[in-house]
């Protein structure tokens, strides 16, 4: 276990709870009855009263994340430099708007956490009249962050009440400006955590700020070869409850985001095997070689209506053969992974519990034979023991304790443990290794 | 004037992509290079975004064709590009080809200057009296 000495690392998703020591790790389903602190303390109550509040760390993806709408002028820049911000701060993405096309676009029935308007060089101007603020004035958001071009900001700042107005993510060359967009979000991501009924009771257990879990993930991925044998480029799974997160090297697509991080993130937001499961099941019946992969692992679709041990099973294989098929140029979306020059996968989270080595290969062969043709076999690894998390939040631990004397060395104050700020302070750092 | 440029298509031939880069320049233009390998959407797209008076697309390797008769209906589907100025040169068939067939049938592609094997100034003239028949400032 690499959870240094006497940490104590925990994890909430959206269906179970791990706790990790030393030399310890525990896995349990939540209730949803209970309040999660009780839940927690019921289950690991002992654990967890063995350790000092400094030295509990806790990350939380409980809430399934924030949900964005994004509104942007055309597909391969202002979209997709916003969903590629959006998706690294932790945030899914529930519609992406091409602005001269908003009238035809449905209204979101369900709260959206972020409205984020996008499109144009600083120096072009005039490009969002009228139609998106009758838009906007149909749509239940909590924020509205404008990142556009300059000139526009001051006329929507007038025209759209409590609008947040960033640097454009757009530069004069046409190329992606990440950080004031991405802090943004992270922050408010990071605030709608801590502002959970539910997750600020876990502040009664810990004197530590508690993050989100793609976060911490994306966290581990540059000493990932320190702890796992994986070959460049790779992907990185993580198929849970509710939806299912993929971390990939930026070697695995050819395309006009130039950054200075090496991976990036996607997330399948109704992708999961428990919460999600209904949602899993409809886009299983509407691919076509879903049905093949059912008859190849010997089983018919009444497994669907099946909740047994086996079930769970399928599901998952399932499960990553449709996030293949997700990326790849079948099904394209936002981005297309280079699947045929991916090198490994990385397998984490509850899945690595419930299937085995050969269970999962026979899946990753079935999708690289059927869709890409090919005798292709990237080496799969499992993250059996939760390593990946670990070493994440160890990386954030070992940051944030550099950053307190760091700051203490120049007389400046840190800020409390739980403010806001230090996390988009340790975030820097991770993206100039 | 702002002009978009680029080399369309899967085309990785990279040295008059740099040479049109410097000279569009050096001609007063606001260039914004999308180098080799760019799609026809993200030509439009690019258009878009920066406002664009000008698309010029290079193509050497005898794929412009292919692309070229998608304009139209690409085009078609952009409300803001309808007095975008569209150029293309290189080598605009595959072999030699005859300008006299190509001119226009490129123009019928949805192309405003159609230079095939016509060396950068020559093209960029071109471009010059164009717009200063079409757009007199
Ligand atoms: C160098 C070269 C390569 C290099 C490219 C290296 C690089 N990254 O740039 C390599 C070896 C990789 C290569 C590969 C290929 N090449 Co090659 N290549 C050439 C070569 C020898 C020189 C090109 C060059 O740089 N010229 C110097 C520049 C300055 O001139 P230019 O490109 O002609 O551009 C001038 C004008 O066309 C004009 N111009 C260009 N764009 C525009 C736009 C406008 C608006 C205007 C006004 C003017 C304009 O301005 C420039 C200066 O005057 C030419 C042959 C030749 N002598 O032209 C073949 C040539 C272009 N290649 C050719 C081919 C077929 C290929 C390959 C398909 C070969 C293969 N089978 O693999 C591949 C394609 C790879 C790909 N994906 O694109 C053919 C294209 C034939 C056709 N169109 O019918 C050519 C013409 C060779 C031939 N005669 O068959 N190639």
């Amino acid at each position: 276990m690499t959870a240094n000495d006497n940490r104590l690392l925990i994890d909430i998703g959206s269906t179970y709870f791990k706790v990790s020591s030393k030399d310890h790790i525990e896995q349990h389903f939540r209730d949803f009855n209970k309040r999660i602190l009780d839940d927690l303390m019921q289950k690991c109550g002992k654990t967890v009263q063995a350790f000092a509040p400094e030295n509990i760390h806790i990350c939380s993806s409980a809430n399934g994340g924030l949900s964005s709408l994004i509104i942007g002028l055309t597909h391969s820049y202002s979209l997709k430099y916003a969903t590629n911000i959006a998706y690294n701060a932790g945030i899914n993405i529930i519609d992406s708007i091409i602005f001269q096309d908003i009238e035809d676009y449905s209204i979101p029935s369900d709260l959206v956490d972020v409205v984020i308007v996008v499109g144009g060089i600083d120096s072009n101007g005039n490009l969002f009249d009228t139609r998106l603020d009758t838009y906007l004035s149909k749509v239940n958001y909590s924020n509205v962050v404008y990142v556009g071009n300059a000139t526009d900001a001051q006329a929507l700042s007038a025209r759209i009440e409590r609008l947040t107005v960033l640097p454009n993510i757009i530069d004069n060359r046409l190329h992606i400006v990440e950080e004031h967009l991405k802090d943004y979000l992270t922050n408010l991501y990071q605030q709608d955590i801590e502002g959970k009924e539910d997750i600020k009771h876990l502040y009664d257990i810990t004197g530590n700020q508690i993050y989100s879990t793609p976060y911490i993930v994306s966290q581990s991925l540059p000493s990932i070869h320190g702890k796992f044998s994986v070959t460049d480029p790779f992907i990185l799974l993580d198929i849970g409850g509710a939806t299912t997160d993929v971390h990939y090297s930026k070697d695995l697509i050819s395309d006009n985001i130039v950054t200075e991080q090496g991976h990036d993130r996607i997330v399948f937001k109704k992708l999961g095997v428990y919460k999600s499961r209904q949602s899993l099941i409809f886009t299983a019946e509407n691919n076509e070689y879903a049905y093949e992969l059912l008859m190849h692992l010997k089983v018919t679709e009444n497994i669907y209506n099946e909740h047994s041990e086996k079930a769970t099973k399928i599901l998952m294989q399932l499960a990553i053969f449709l996030v293949l098929c997700k990326m790849s140029h079948y099904r394209p979306m936002y981005v297309t992974l280079r699947l045929l020059t991916m090198n490994s996968i990385v397998f984490t989270g509850g899945i690595t519990k419930v299937l085995t080595e050969d269970d999962i290969k026979d899946v990753v062969a079935f999708f690289y034979r059927k869709i890409l043709n090919s005798d292709h076999k990237p080496a799969t690894v499992l993250d059996t023991n939760y390593d990946i998390w670990t070493l994440g939040a160890a990386t954030l631990v070992s940051q944030a304790s550099h950053a307190a004397v760091d700051h203490a060395g120049s007389g400046v104050t840190t800020n409390s443990p739980g403010a806001v700020n230090s996390h988009s302070g340790a975030q820097e750092q991770s993206t100039c290794p | 004037m702002k002009v978009v440029t680029g080399v369309i298509g899967n085309d990785i031939h990279v040295v008059a992509n740099r040479l049109m880069d410097l000279s569009l320049n050096a001609r007063g233009y606001e260039v914004f290079n999308l180098g080799v390998n760019t799609y026809l959407e993200e030509f439009f797209d690019a258009a878009v975004e920066t406002g664009a008076d000008i698309l010029l697309i290079s193509s050497l390797n005898g794929e412009a064709e292919g692309w070229s008769r998608e304009v139209k209906m690409l085009k078609a589907g952009y409300q803001s590009l309808d007095n975008l100025i569209m150029m293309i040169g290189g080598n605009l068939s595959v072999g030699s080809g005859n300008a006299e067939d190509i001119i226009p049938r490129y123009k019928n592609y949805g192309f405003d200057l159609v230079c095939h094997q016509v060396d950068l100034n020559t093209g960029l003239d071109m471009l010059d009296s164009y717009l200063q028949e079409h757009r007199p400032s």
